[in-house]
């Protein structure tokens, strides 16, 4: 048997599952304070409906690395960096207490092409230890490509100051774009400590229900690790939260649809796509207060616009505000809002029907419209909205870059099959935006613990990208910061791909990943080096991971 | 609005002319890891773009192609040009300010006529962005600066009869270098003198003597032709680690260059220190061409004090400039005197080469001489190949301003050409005024449209 957890930002979640079965769901308020407590009112009932059968995993999904960041209650971390020839190192400001840049570079092929200066490094150390400061960030341009400086620094500053963390950028992403990694970097050593912290006090607590099934986290890319990896890197669980209803959407439609989530809640509105069966990632990695980083999380929008969004009629027209003044007036309320026109428009029966009717008569009054008119009116704008969010989202995955032939060629015009709705204004929505984008309307069955299911059934994701560099003899793994000598002669694409997929199930024995699948390469790809109209190398890269996605899947699925 | 610099970053991962030519797969491999390992496209000054395909009929505003359009492209080649017509409408659209694109297959030793590959390019990615611009936002004065370290002899070979584009190329003397043109005297056509722009470099020179070029000629000229936009051929050749030529250009020197001539759209050209320059170089121009601090940008190995220019070459190059600027300043009476204005037509001939698919053209040029208006062009080309096939064709350049009756003279020729092909394999007609793009196949009696 599986558990999935979600403790959302209202409401936690939480199903048992055999196989395709779903024995139990629970939702419960989550309380903020007591998150302990939201995750133990959901949990409970589903440990007493195994009664002591065997549960094979856990998996949680969280809102916790969100809101520590949102709320800046994370760790202070202090960068040292490397940033070499190029942009201005100033273009970049991180928000940290303090940033010591050291000269030193290392080119992109890894190639050392200025070394370290020794009395910076010990004006460096100096500063640090004068400014009480114990988290240290090191990051250089292209360390992924070779860790020398950063090692160096790292070893001396820890010699040099006593309890020093310091963590260093290749360990957290080899893939291109330093200001990425600097910032992936701090907030991944600015996390650990709480999430340690938290998950265990999860354990603790599993522990004294006598559960013994592993514990997972699922991450903001729909996969799920152990919590030993994900504790590494904390930050990769942000934003599980639209992750998990994604995969939960996937686990409950029908396999390699297009479709569109769409979570219509009290004052947004969460979209996400499934292209064929994948849901689709942000090209430029999750945007993390307004930085980008690294991390791989799905691409998602979310529209400031609900069911309780406050409505108001201004200067002769209707305007849907992005906040909320409190419940819908039918539910006594202060404030005209959408769910009032959902009551009248009989697309809903929550709430009383005479106050709706008069909520759309305040508004009405002043657009000189009926009441019914107002309600179509506001219906129709926040369809309207919707809709072109979502075509907004597809236009964007079209324009997004490619850099071969065969990516262009690809590339083609996709349209949504399914509108698939999820949260609790959806049912009344989801066949307006439907018929205006001539989608099926799905509301799946159990959609209102989708995020849980999602949770339980999603895969863990290993992925490991390797660059092999045969003229220096050298490759990298960007997941895992691993840089070595290439232990092997590689001839062609074929050894490398080899190669790789070997390391991958390696990899995957020591997380203890127990899968049938056999890995899958993403893609893979050759550059002859010549010079002087002569190879003398060859530069390769190949991505290779276990199938993602979700273990089961509901085979009709929605309606 | 904060300010924005379009970018179409088309480094062509899976195309090469053959594996181990300089123009392959590798080409733009280390410019894309630095350029994303800065974080370029984060920038909030900074919009990438997608390229698309252009179509066939941009290529034939440009180019007649030999026996036709799709025995001279791959797809490569149409999403490099088809790169540029992107950035071509953001700017338009005012979405940008600027726009570079870093597209390979290069274009800018493409001609009008193309019989096959020259000096790398098969079709010319900026013309085809000019044409384009002029026919879809009817701009009329386009200035082109040829920054590459070759000279830029398919756009004087497209530009030389058309006094509405000023071309200016700087490179390493041709005495020295391929192509082996691009000399002082090379001025323009009867109708378009003074209008083409060459300044050949000694070997060695240095960005002290590029930007003595640039500040005293180049900037000056521009400034009093008024273009409505201004393109650069920005080749990154010049570069003192490039492998074919011999100047000394730094990546600083082409941003500063940049910073000063303010191109609206600049286009990829050569550049085959793929290690040691083009990663430097282009973070410099993008920098550049965004408004963004370039100061941090050198080279591993760069030292100011190795980029001064010597004695000798100021002097030449004070002697250069004096005598391009007299040329311009006395072009329209150098015109009248140096044409046979009371006859029809002038007549030229030349024998062009092709370096990569080792062609031999011959042309014959007829340039009709009309008081009113910039004319058209009948050129006669025989192309030997290499297998000893020969093919012969006549094209016609209609100018996009020519007056009624030269329109008349030069649809009435290929229609009598039609009628008697006289020996030709293929009869062109570039109808610009009416943006018909025509070609008859003499042997299968068919015409194609674009
Ligand atoms: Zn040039
Ligand atoms: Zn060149
Ligand atoms: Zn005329």
């Amino acid at each position: 048997m599986l558990i999935g957890l979600d403790v959302g930002g209202t409401y936690t979640d939480a199903v048992l599952l055999e196989g395709r079965e779903i024995i139990k769901k629970v939702k419960t308020p989550t309380d903020y304070e007591k998150l302990l407590n939201s995750l133990l009112a959901a949990l409970d009932p589903l440990l007493e409906e195994a009664k002591g059968r065997a549960i094979e995993r856990i998996v949680l999904s969280t809102t916790l690395i969100t809101n520590l960041i949102a709320t800046r209650r994370i760790e202070p971390v202090a960068l040292v960096l490397i940033p070499g020839p190029g942009l201005n190192p100033d273009t970049f400001d991180y928000q940290v207490p303090l940033t010591i840049s050291l000269s030193g570079a290392i080119d992109y092929r890894g190639r050392e092409i200025e070394p370290l200066n020794e009395q910076e490094l010990k004006e460096c150390m100096e500063k640090i230890k004068d400014s009480g400061v114990r988290r240290i960030a090191v990051v250089g341009k292209f360390s992924q490509r070779n860790n020398k400086h950063e090692q160096k620094v790292a070893t001396y500053l820890q010699e040099h100051i006593p309890d020093l963390e310091v963590i260093m950028g290749h360990q957290v992403t080899g893939r291109l774009n330093y200001p990425r990694r600097v910032y992936t970097t701090l907030l991944t050593l600015a996390t650990q400590r709480r999430f340690r912290e938290f998950y265990s006090e999860v354990q603790e607590l599993l522990h004294r229900r006598g559960i013994k099934a592993p514990l997972y986290i699922l991450k903001a890319d729909g996969g799920t690790l152990p919590l030993e990896q994900s504790a590494a890197k904390p930050v990769e669980t942000i934003f599980s939260g639209p992750a998990a209803s994604t995969m939960g959407v996937l686990a409950l439609t029908p396999r390699k649809q297009t479709s569109v989530v769409i979570d219509i809640g009290g004052t947004t509105t969460d979209l996400a796509l499934i292209l064929t069966g994948t849901p689709l990632l942000a090209s430029k990695g999750a945007r993390i207060d307004d930085q980008l980083t690294h991390v791989r999380a799905f691409a998602t929008k979310s529209v400031a616009v609900g069911g309780d969004s406050c409505l108001r009629v201004r200067n002769g027209s209707l305007e849907i505000l992005p906040y909320r003044e409190g419940p819908a007036y039918c539910l006594g309320g202060p404030q005209p809002t959408p769910t009032d026109a959902m009551r009248v428009a009989g697309l809903t029966d929550i709430g009383d029907k005479d106050k709706a009717i008069d909520a759309m008569k305040i508004l009405g009054k002043d657009l000189g419209l009926s009441v019914n008119r107002t309600a179509e009116l506001t219906l129709k704008m926040m369809v309207r909205r919707i809709t072109a969010e979502i075509n907004s989202m597809f236009l964007a995955w079209e324009q997004e870059p490619a850099y071969r032939i065969w990516e262009l060629r690809q590339k083609r015009k996709v349209r949504p099959q399914n509108l698939v709705g999820i949260g609790a204004a959806s049912p009344a929505l989801i066949p307006l935006l439907s018929k205006e984008m001539d989608c099926r309307p799905v509301i799946p069955q159990h959609a209102e613990v989708a995020n849980a299911i999602g949770a339980a059934l999603a895969r863990v994701n290993l992925r490991l990208t390797f660059h092999f560099d045969t003229e220096r003899n050298f490759y990298f793994i960007e997941e895992n910061g691993v840089q070595e000598r290439i232990p092997e002669p590689l001839h062609s694409l074929q050894d490398a791909e080899k190669f790789a997929l070997g390391r991958l199930k390696e990899e995957g024995k020591k997380l203890g990943i127990i899968t049938d699948d056999e890995p899958e390469i993403i893609y893979s790809e050759l550059f002859n080096m010549v010079r002087g109209w002569r190879t003398t190398g060859r530069l390769i890269d190949v991505c290779v991971q276990f199938p993602t996605g979700v273990l089961v899947e509901w085979e009709e699925g929605g309606n | 609005m904060s300010r924005k610099t379009g970018l179409v970053f088309f480094p062509a991962f899976d195309w090469a002319i053959t594996p181990t030519h300089p123009e392959r797969e590798e080409r733009l491999l280390y410019t894309r890891d630095q350029l994303f390992e800065e974080g370029v496209m984060d920038l909030p000054e900074i919009v990438e773009y997608k390229p698309r395909n252009a179509d066939y009929k941009d290529i034939a505003r440009v180019h007649f192609c030999v026996p036709d359009i799709s025995a001279q492209i791959t797809e490569a080649h149409l999403i490099a040009a088809g790169g540029t017509l992107v950035l071509a409408d953001a700017f338009m659209n005012k979405e940008i300010d600027n726009g570079f694109a870093l597209v390979r297959p290069p274009g800018h030793h493409s001609m009008r006529v193309v019989h096959g590959n020259r000096g790398f390019c098969n079709i010319h990615n900026e013309a085809i962005m000019i044409e384009y611009l002029r026919k879809n936002y009817g701009l009329q004065k386009i200035a082109i600066v040829d920054t590459d370290v070759h000279h830029g002899d398919g756009t004087q070979d497209i530009y030389y009869h058309d006094p509405d584009v000023l071309f200016i190329s700087f490179h390493q003397d041709g005495r020295t270098l391929y192509p082996g043109s691009g000399f002082c005297n090379e001025l323009g056509g009867p109708t378009a003198y003074g209008t083409t722009i060459n300044i050949p470099l000694l070997p060695n020179t240095t960005d002290e003597g590029i930007h003595y070029v640039l500040d005293q000629l180049v900037l000056p000229l521009l400034e009093e032709f008024q273009p409505d936009i201004i393109i650069n051929s920005a080749g990154q050749d010049n570069h003192y680690t490039d492998p074919l030529a011999n100047m000394r250009f730094t990546a600083r020197g082409y941003a500063r260059l940049n910073e000063k001539l303010k191109p609206d759209l600049a286009v990829l050209e050569g550049g085959y220190a793929i290690e040691s320059a083009l990663p430097y170089v282009n973070m410099g121009i993008i920098l550049a061409m965004a408004g963004i601090d370039y100061s941090w940008v050198r080279e591993p190995d760069y030292r100011p004090e190795n980029f001064r220019e010597t004695p000798e070459h100021m002097a030449y190059l004070k002697g250069l400039v004096e005598h391009l600027q007299d040329a311009w300043h006395n072009r329209e009476e150098m015109a009248a005197a140096g044409f046979p204005w009371d006859e029809e037509f002038f007549e030229s001939s030349r024998m062009i080469y092709y370096d990569t698919d080792n062609i031999r053209e011959q042309q014959q040029e007829k340039i009709r001489l009309c008081k009113r208006c910039p004319g058209y062009q009948v050129i006669r080309s025989r192309g030997l190949y290499p297998s000893g096939r020969i093919r012969t064709i006549q094209a016609i350049v209609l100018h996009r301003r020519a007056c009624p009756s030269c329109q008349e003279e030069a649809r009435e020729l290929y229609r009598e050409r039609i009628a008697d092909p006289e020996g030709l394999d293929i009869i062109y007609l570039q109808d610009k005024p009416q943006d018909r793009y025509h070609q008859f196949t003499v042997s299968g009696e068919s015409e194609l449209q674009y």
